[in-house]
């Protein structure tokens, strides 16, 4: 406990996003909490720059920082690998998240608890997709690469293809030809799930990007535990 | 003699680039070596492998007879690579609370905003003020100091290492090694030599112009490293 306490210490001392990046956060909450507050049905809307952001901030690139010596004191202090890339990871998302859970509390609160959209199953899959894919993705790659990466994807896509990629979101059944194009949909825009309540359809379309996502962090974490941490330097 | 750190036959590439080959020494606790080499010889790479950072290409490395990645679990290692290690946009303070309960400094300043010398100097404190330590490793730590810190620099490790630490230090003043070493590693291009000090001076301490001698005869009379600037 002591050694997982330190760690958190560490990457509060070390952040892994920059710290202008928690005090957008931190604007961008107070601003949506407004606009919630003027009227709670602006939420879901409210709650997108978050997850933009989001992206960004768990693309916060690991091995980088690794390999001018940043966490140098952490490798030779014994704490295990995977903790280190755990802690790193929780790091790297938590001002997300708790930008999240404010804006949550205050739909909830200003509603009265009947609108719950920010804490609805689709809004909690593309807050998983937003937290976990960037930074595994990223763990290699110089900061905000997968936030890039994917911002550049889902550009890509809505300005190539007519169909509804961005936006709309629409699985008429569980059929798995018909899931096919959602799946990729909520992969590629996982906006688009914000503030609904997955249906069975909509659920097992979402499976399969939250399966990757989840792969991914283990190879990640993995990766980080068994590579060689080389100084760029000493090469 | 209680063995703290073994290294047998330790080769290092980097990709297909050979590092240094078939390195072997042992160094007891309460013992220092000094590794010795010009820029781009391995210096670095040794201490990291020691320092479990680096995976051996071939040959071991064994810390109380475990792993360096499983021994630091268990053996306190304070390792130190140099002030460019440390991340600019820390403050000074919080960095230096990242090593012992104790306050290392009170400097509210970034780091990339204090000088070199007082970065290298921070540096060190936060990594030597854990406690116990039965290994210490730093790369060049005397590099940037003032005179005064160091001495400090010298006088702390010479303690830690007569309570019983094991130090393997790198660094081209050769005066500094000279004062506190039993152990010496010559990493030169495609040719390593291990000496301890009693087969570099038979009677009295090793001094700069010693292993400055030495360096050079093994170099085949090439240049000579800042050896007593």
């Amino acid at each position: 406990m002591r050694e997982l306490w330190y760690l958190v210490r560490f990457f509060h001392v070390v952040p892994p996003a920059p710290s202008m990046m928690t005090g957008t956060f931190a604007v961008l909450t107070l601003a949506s909490s407004i606009a919630i507050v003027a009227n709670a049905g602006t939420a879901t809307g409210a709650l997108v720059p978050v997850l933009l952001l989001q992206a960004f901030a768990a693309a916060s690139g690991f091995v980088l920082p690794a390999r001018r010596g940043h966490f140098d004191l952490l490798f030779t202090r014994g704490n295990s690998r995977t903790a280190i890339a755990i802690v790193h990871w929780a790091s790297s998302i938590g001002a997300g998240i708790g930008s999240w859970l404010v804006l949550a509390s205050v739909e909830l609160a200003v509603s009265g608890g009947a609108r719950t959209t920010l804490i609805a199953s689709g809004t909690c899959a593309a807050m998983f997709l937003v937290s976990t894919l960037p930074w595994a993705t990223t763990v290699a790659l110089p900061r905000f690469s997968g936030g890039i990466g994917w911002l550049l994807l889902a550009a890509t896509l809505a300005t190539t293809f007519s169909s509804p990629v961005l936006g709309e979101w629409t699985v008429t059944s569980t059929r798995i030809e018909d899931l096919v194009w959602p799946a990729w949909s909520f992969f590629v825009y996982p906006v688009a799930a914000v503030g609904k309540r997955l249906t069975l359809a909509q659920f097992l379309a979402v499976i399969p990007a939250l399966t990757v996502s989840a792969c991914a962090m283990v190879i990640a974490c993995r990766w980080i535990a068994e590579r060689d941490v080389p100084l760029e330097a000493a090469q | 003699m209680t063995v703290a750190v073994s290294v047998r036959g330790l080769t290092m590439h980097y990709s297909r680039r050979l590092v240094f080959r078939e390195l072997s020494f042992d160094l007891a606790a309460g013992q220092a070596a000094g590794v010795v080499g010009p820029n781009g010889s391995g210096k670095t790479t040794l201490l990291r492998a020691l320092a479990g950072c680096l995976t051996p290409s071939s040959g071991e490395i064994r810390i109380n007879g475990l792993t360096p990645r499983d021994a630091i679990s268990r053996t306190g290692v304070g390792y130190f690579a140099g002030e460019a290690t440390l991340p600019g946009s820390v403050r000074a303070a919080h960095w230096g609370s990242l090593g012992a309960a104790d306050d290392v400094t009170r400097e509210s300043r970034r780091l990339r905003t204090l000088s070199r010398g007082t970065r290298q100097l921070l540096g060190l404190r936060t990594v030597l003020a854990r406690h116990p330590l039965g290994l210490i490793v730093l790369d060049e730590p005397w590099e940037g100091l003032d005179p005064d810190a160091g001495r400090w620099v010298s006088t702390t490790l010479e303690t830690k290492r007569d309570r019983g630490a094991a130090v393997v230090l790198s660094s081209h003043r050769l005066h500094d090694l000279a004062g506190l070493c039993d152990l010496y590693v010559f990493l030169l291009p495609h040719h390593v030599t291990v000496l301890r000090a009693h087969e570099i001076v038979s009677v009295g301490p090793v001094t700069a112009e010693h292993l400055a001698g030495v360096f050079d005869r093994l170099r085949g009379g090439a240049m000579l490293l800042r050896a007593t600037s």
